[in-house]
């Protein structure tokens, strides 16, 4: 029973994760995948924050924990970065795609750095 | 039924606005399930490979998630928006993470640049094969219908 109720707050926090990353899709309308970026960046922050506090003293419950890992992964997503950086390959440049990559890459792994620096 | 307007190029990979949808609150619902229903497996699937640093569970989950995610792309036309939106932005969205994944080249840093540079590579050179791949499945089976 308490499985389940983890595993169901794990997947609460991945389909509001979903939600919010669609709901933030349809309004920032670039041709340029921003809207991506802009989640995965903010989704790897939270992840930061969120692992660089639970490693500190912080006393937290596991359904807390599991919502927050759960939210981060629904929010954030690697296969519409893949994609759009193959779109951006055949309707642009590569250099759009090598860009789109490389500033992803750089910009989350600051952002997830960032979060565990912070909560240091 | 999603058109052209709801794929651009460089877009999220499937929808803008869908016209011919409706309501609002179905649309989020579909995503909402399609992300928990994403979520939940790649929750079940998150063990680690032993001996094998970086394949871990995130790097199988995101492959699989870009090949989804390429074969519904492919045949977008032939199937209901709701599909869609359970599928390519719930499902494959929820499934596949960025952020676990740059948390696992943070762990992997520690044990040397060479290995991070590879599991970088890897990983990247290996959603996009898998996207190309669930494409090209995509496309055959829509050249299958037609002839």
């Amino acid at each position: 029973m308490t499985d389940l109720y983890l595993h169901a707050m794990f997947a609460l926090g991945g389909g509001l994760g979903a939600v919010l990353r669609h709901w933030l899709a349809l309004r920032v309308t670039h041709d340029l995948p921003y809207s991506t970026l802009i989640v995965n960046v903010f989704g790897s922050l939270l992840l930061g924050l969120w692992i660089g506090y639970l490693g500190g003293s912080a006393e937290m419950g596991e359904e807390e924990k599991r919502l927050v890992f759960g939210f981060c992964g629904g929010f954030t997503t690697f296969s519409s970065f893949a994609y759009q950086s193959l779109q951006l390959h055949r309707e642009r440049t590569i250099y759009f795609a090598a860009g789109n990559i490389l500033i992803s890459l750089v910009l989350c792994w600051f952002a997830l750095w960032l979060g565990l620096m912070l909560m240091r | 039924m999603p058109d052209e307007t709801l794929v651009r190029a460089g877009s999220t990979a499937v929808s803008k606005t869908a016209p011919a949808y409706g309501h609002r609150a179905l649309m989020y619902s579909a995503v909402f399930v399609g992300g928990a229903a994403g979520s939940l497996l790649r929750e079940l699937f998150s063990l680690e490979i032993p001996g094998a640093p970086f394949l871990t569970a995130t790097f199988g989950i995101n492959v699989v998630a870009c090949f989804v995610l390429g074969w519904l792309y492919a045949i977008r036309n032939r199937v209901h928006a709701h599909v869609l939106h359970i599928g390519a932005v719930g499902f494959c969205g929820g499934l596949s993470t960025f952020s676990s994944f740059v948390a696992e080249l943070e762990r992997l840093a520690e044990t040397g640049n060479w290995v991070v540079i590879i599991a970088v590579s890897a990983e990247i050179a290996a959603g996009l094969a898998a996207a190309v791949l669930g494409e090209a499945l995509g496309r055959h089976q829509s050249k299958e219908t037609l002839e």
